[in-house]
């Protein structure tokens, strides 16, 4: 009986000149922004790989010089693209793909491509993960809306009453029938995609895991919708009743929710300016070690310290370079201030985050866009994470150039400079992204909300299966 | 008052209206009857211009329906099988309404005349429509065809879904108007009514006006059995 | 005129017994009530922040004067030497100004780009134009999902709330038989039709200006200072909610029963609102691919470290990257930062050209976008709507142009002290160069709503070709 259900749906749905047209625009619409989408990830890719060769030939052409003067010189660590941005670009059109690392200073990524763009691209791109998210709920909700409207306008119904139809089979029915379409265009859209990337394995590793995982997501995401329209369909009293109100929802969920909640988050839970931010950095330089003054106090407690360690009178006795040892440990205890700043941000996003939570309880379009975001390697997180291993590698470069200077120098000289064939001696930099287990991990509440979601509406939809 | 003279209807291949003549006087009441897909509702189309003829021409008191569509509608009423109105408006601001677009300023008092003289209780006159049954419904419609003072009535289907009592007064209704002089075009399964009111009748098939009679000149049962009879010779277009 | 006089009666009893008229209020109230609380909330605190940051200018210039005072009567100082505030450079580099960018009493309208750049900065002496960043550190969640603005609401919801309102107007006459009944009576239907959508504006249009008005009231907009402004606001948001009627008018005409006109509008919604913005925005970067910065980058850097090897000659590397040590080296404290200054200009000689044609292409992809935004009127209004709140990335461009200007200034005013030898003084503290920032004008706001005008003018040119189509009776509106 759920079997001839769904046939008829599927027929009747198939026979709808408009449902045929809408799916066809939405195929067309996917294919569309795959290959667009794929184009720039190669584009990218290859401007990725050459940024990182001529930067190294910058850094290792740099001849004769003092490693001070490298150090202001500084080098440049790329960020880069994984294979899933393909499908979902993230935040990533907002933070920037390559953070400068020079001594004394931990700066941010720069160049954003948005900042380079007119407010033009505040609309949106049409990229996979805008139809994914979008539009295909949108779909659901056109496809949908008169599942049990239409019965009881045609005055089908009772007919279907009378013939003895138990209320859950044909809930079932009707859900597979509207169901099976948005699975059969998402497994397409994710194998084209999954083809796509497995052929590009020059860039990235690509992994069918984490492609599995984001299907999952977005099948989910696509159930709780599915659940959502087909219950306001039961209780409407007509058609175009239904269709308003699960189109609100669609608004709500996918465009007002996400809007509300990121201006309530902020306003709850601000950042500081980048003037504040830099200031307070400053403060807290000036009252920590500071590399250059040999004349502040914890240089002179270092110092002492430093003597009776080696057992000597005086600096020069030293068997290595006290001032480049100074300035290593000066940056390190920089290093720290950062870091302390930079988790003051992390932890104001932490905060962020709890308020998109607990607002995702008005739309399940707020955690599946995070997860999806996130298993992409594309989100905030992600980005932090490439911040921190881009830090930890600068503080290492400083290690390797102070050090350098320490060995080879004695206390008080001056015009020093290092080899041509020094700069080779310092490893690449080398950034993978967390593995999917870790990123799952990361996501667990995420994981948990959108889990709820799909309970909830699978439990209101069979509740009401028993009140045909 | 109403006049028709060759009056063909085609889609494509398909003849909806084969050559229709008719001709209905003041005070008349012409009953058409025939099957679905005869042709009745295409008839009332053509007459209240909502589609053209492909040839042949159709007359409202004298004036070529196609040539001038604004002028016939004024002297025309028409009821159409479900008549729904504004149900969220009450009857006399319903009656109001399609009076006052059609260029008549009514007060309320005239309002609530017209709506007593089409047969509504004064109970009714400021409820919701929403809440009326189908025969109060065309007793609205009867009143807005008063208001209008309008010379000719069409009607498709009007005593489908009354009951008996309410389907008896419709017909007095008609019979009232008739005494106005208004010439009534009445498109209809029901056999029986249609021997109540009409004076005349004819029977459509296949778009053709194939038997007419004087209403009082046969039987009930003898038009039952000429409708029968004539609808047994139907073919299946190819 | 009775027609339209019964219209006009009926079609409001009509509305406001559907409930119609105050399901909008509720809704214009709600939305345009959290979106204008929202926007004057991130407007206070760009306000605060500008404030803050002008404080801390005035306490430190305090503290910096009175600590010139006793050097000028001859007293110790507890400050780092580089630090004291009676050298030209000293002032130049630890005590800028404020560069701010405040926002117009009408930014709430339209967060634009303001969530993405600084609001100030402080140009130094030393500064380098290309090292003044002039992003903001936010969330890029924040960025990605938008702002609940006022332009958000009129530029995506007010369209679903008009088409919500109208999808049906005729298409539900005609399944409920009232439209037969209608049509039989001695009227144009077109004109009964036409009359119907424009009394639902009009009930739009006053529903909306006095909700908006009661909202702006409300959160303390001061509306008459603006009043020019505010008249643009709702001119284009008015000439918007007429491209959309505009839209309901032709697809109740061509389309056919009520479930469909929901589609056909829903469907050109998505198109005018959500695809040809992100189309647009995907072919301009395809067609016209943003140049690679860091491929810029890497230029630069390889020009700057030939440049460096020649400013070597100039000075030595060591105090190039610490000058704060020439301080102590009295004899060469002139020279120095001459030679510092020829050096830094030196370099910005050299990278300037590489910084100009990657701008030059980045400018040339953004006037060709700039040229198809009429294909969409939901892009010509954001458009509007940024320029009104003066949040536009035009804006924020001349901001940016003005500060590297005031930078310049400020760097000029302390240059002919130094080579001068001139030591800065307490009575030079009132001659310092102070920056005001002046509003652009960008693009004419007639043009936008001209623009809208037009599109309303072809969708019911597109509608009116029902006309002669309807002379086939397969395509009759009954």
């Amino acid at each position: 009986m759920i079997q001839k259900t769904i046939n008829k749906e599927l027929k009747e749905l198939l026979r709808d000149g408009r449902v045929r047209i809408s799916l066809f625009i939405v195929l067309l619409l996917l294919g569309v922004a795959v290959w667009i989408s794929s184009r720039q990830y190669q584009h990218n890719n290859r401007d990725y790989a050459a940024a990182k060769l001529s930067e190294r030939a910058v850094w290792e052409g740099q001849g004769e010089k003092n490693p001070h003067s490298a150090a202001h010189y500084g080098t440049y660590a790329f960020k880069p693209k994984y294979p899933l941005s393909l499908i979902d670009q993230g935040v990533d059109k907002y933070v920037g793909t390559s953070i400068f690392l020079e001594a004394h200073k931990r700066n941010e990524a720069q160049f954003s491509a948005a900042a380079d763009q007119t407010g033009l691209a505040r609309f949106g791109d049409l990229t996979p993960d805008f139809i994914l998210l979008f539009i295909i709920p949108l779909l659901i909700v056109l496809l949908g809306y008169n599942a049990f409207t239409k019965e009881r306008e045609l005055g089908t119904h009772s007919l279907l009453k009378s013939a003895g139809a138990k209320g859950w089979k044909i809930v079932l029915g009707k859900w597979t029938a509207l169901f099976l379409p948005i699975l059969t265009l998402t497994a397409v859209l994710l194998l084209l995609a999954g083809l796509l990337l497995s052929n590009l394995t020059d860039y990235g590793v690509f992994q069918w895991s984490s492609l599995a995982v984001m299907g999952l997501v977005y099948l989910l995401y696509y159930a709780v919708f599915t659940n959502l329209v087909l219950w306001v369909s039961h209780w409407a009293k007509r058609s175009g009743i239904s269709l308003v109100i699960s189109l609100s929802l669609w608004i709500v969920a996918c465009l007002a929710a996400p809007k509300a909640a990121s201006n309530i988050a902020e306003a709850r839970h601000p950042y500081p300016t980048r003037q504040e931010f830099a200031a307070n950095v400053i403060k807290d330089k000036d009252a920590g070690l500071d590399g250059h003054n040999p004349w502040s106090k914890q240089a002179k407690l270092l110092e002492e310290q430093v003597l009776k360690e080696y057992g000597v009178d005086s600096l020069q006795q030293l068997p290595f370079n006290f001032n480049a040892y100074l300035a290593q440990n000066g940056e390190e205890h920089e290093a720290e201030v950062y870091f302390k700043h930079y988790n003051y941000l992390k932890e104001q996003y932490e905060n962020q985050s709890g308020t998109y939570r607990s607002l995702a309880l008005l739309s399940p379009f707020l955690p599946a866009r995070f997860l999806s975001m996130a298993i992409a390697r594309t989100d905030y997180a992600t980005h932090w994470d490439f911040s921190d291993a881009a830090e930890n590698y600068r503080i290492a470069t400083q290690k390797f150039l102070n050090n350098n200077t320490a060995q080879n120098t004695t206390y008080g000289e001056s015009g020093y400079k290092a080899s041509a064939e020094f700069w080779q001696e310092l490893p690449q930099f080398d950034y993978q992204p967390p593995a999917l287990g870790q990123i799952l991990a990361n996501n667990r509440s995420n994981l948990t909300i959108l889990g709820i979601w799909t309970l909830f509406s699978f439990g209101l939809l069979f509740f009401t299966a028993k009140k045909i | 008052m109403i006049i028709t003279n060759n009056l063909t209807k085609k889609y494509g291949d398909f003849t909806a209206l084969d050559h229709l003549e008719l001709s209905v006087k003041e005070g008349d009441i012409y009953c058409l009857l025939g099957a679905n897909g005869a042709g009745k509702t295409t008839t009332i189309n053509l007459l209240l211009g909502f589609i053209t003829p492909t040839s042949g021409s159709a007359f409202i008191n004298q004036l070529n329906v196609q040539e001038n569509p604004l002028e016939t509608k004024q002297f025309l009423a028409y009821i159409p099988e479900n008549l729904m109105l504004y149900p969220s408006l009450s009857a006399v601001e319903n009656l109001d309404y399609f009076s006052g677009i059609g260029g008549k300023n009514l007060s309320r008092i005239e309002l609530e005349g017209f709506l007593e003289e089409a047969g509504l209780q004064s109970e009714a006159f400021h409820k919701r429509i929403g809440s009326f049954s189908k025969g109060m419904r065309q007793k609205v419609g009867i009143a807005i065809a008063l208001a209008k003072d309008a010379k000719v009535l069409l009607l498709d289907e009007p005593t489908s879904g009354l009951d008996p009592k309410a389907s008896n007064e419709f017909g007095n209704l008609l019979q009232k108007l008739r005494g106005k002089g208004v010439a009534t075009l009445m498109a209809t399964h029901d056999l029986f009514r249609a021997k109540e009111v009409a004076t005349h009748i004819g029977i459509m098939k296949d778009g053709q006006l194939k038997q007419q009679f004087v209403a009082s000149a046969i039987s009930l049962s003898q038009l039952e059995k000429a409708y029968l009879e004539t609808m047994e010779y139907k073919t299946y277009a190819s | 005129m009775t027609m339209f006089r019964y219209n006009f009666k009926y079609e409001s009893i009509l509305l406001f017994r559907g409930r119609w008229i105050q399901v909008l209020i509720g809704l214009l109230i709600l939305l345009f009530g959290f979106a204008t609380y929202n926007g004057q909330q991130k407007t206070q605190k760009r306000k605060a922040d500008i404030a803050t940051i002008n404080a801390e200018i005035q306490a430190s210039d305090q503290n910096m004067l009175k600590l010139l005072d006793s050097v000028e009567q001859g007293l110790q100082v507890n400050a780092r030497p580089w630090t004291v505030p009676n050298t030209p450079m000293a002032i130049g580099n630890y005590h800028p100004r404020v560069a701010s960018k405040p926002p117009s009493d009408l930014s709430f309208l339209a967060t634009g780009q303001s969530d993405m750049f600084t609001h100030f900065v402080k140009p130094t002496v030393r500064g380098d134009d290309l090292a003044l960043n002039f992003s903001e550190m936010t969330s890029p969640v924040q960025l990605l999902f938008g702002s609940f603005d006022v332009a958000f609401v009129i530029i995506f919801l007010l369209p679903l709330l008009i088409i919500a309102f109208s999808y049906d107007v005729l298409s539900s006459e005609r399944e409920s038989g009232s439209l037969r009944l209608l049509a039989a009576q001695p009227i144009s239907l077109y004109k009964w039709l036409m009359q119907k959508l424009a009394l639902r504006f009009f009930w739009v249009a006053v529903i909306t200006t006095v909700t908006v008005l009661l909202v702006f009231v409300a959160n303390q907009v001061p509306v008459a200072k603006n009043f020019s402004t505010i008249l643009s606001f709702f001119a284009i948001s008015l000439g918007y909610a007429l491209f959309w009627f505009a839209l309901a008018f032709a697809v109740n005409l061509w389309a056919e029963s009520s479930a469909k006109n929901a589609v056909a509008l829903l469907g050109l919604w998505v198109l005018f609102v959500l695809l040809i913005p992100s189309i647009l925005n995907q072919l301009g970067s395809t067609l016209y691919p943003i140049p690679s910065r860091a491929l810029m980058i890497n230029e630069m850097r390889t020009i700057k470290a030939e440049a460096t090897e020649r400013q070597d000659d100039i000075l030595d590397n060591y105090l190039r990257d610490h000058p704060e040590y020439v301080v102590n080296d009295t004899t060469q404290k002139r020279s120095f930062w001459h030679s510092y200054m020829a050096s830094q200009n030196l370099v910005k000689k050299e990278l300037e050209p590489v910084l100009l044609t990657y701008e030059n292409q980045l400018q040339k992809q953004q006037q060709l976008l700039d040229n198809f935004t009429w294909l969409s009127p939901a892009i010509v209004v954001q458009g509007s709507m940024n320029q009104l709140a003066d949040n536009g990335s035009e804006s924020y461009e001349g901001y940016r142009n003005q500060v590297i200007a005031f930078a310049a200034e400020w760097r000029d005013h302390f240059l002919p002290m130094l080579y001068n030898n001139q030591a800065f003084s307490s009575e030079d503290y009132a001659g310092l160069p102070k920056f005001t920032y002046t509003p652009i004008n960008g693009q004419s706001k007639l043009s936008a709503l001209f623009i809208v005008m037009c599109s309303v003018v072809v969708v019911l040119s597109i509608a009116a070709l029902r006309f002669w189509v309807s002379s086939a009776e397969k395509h009759s509106i009954i």
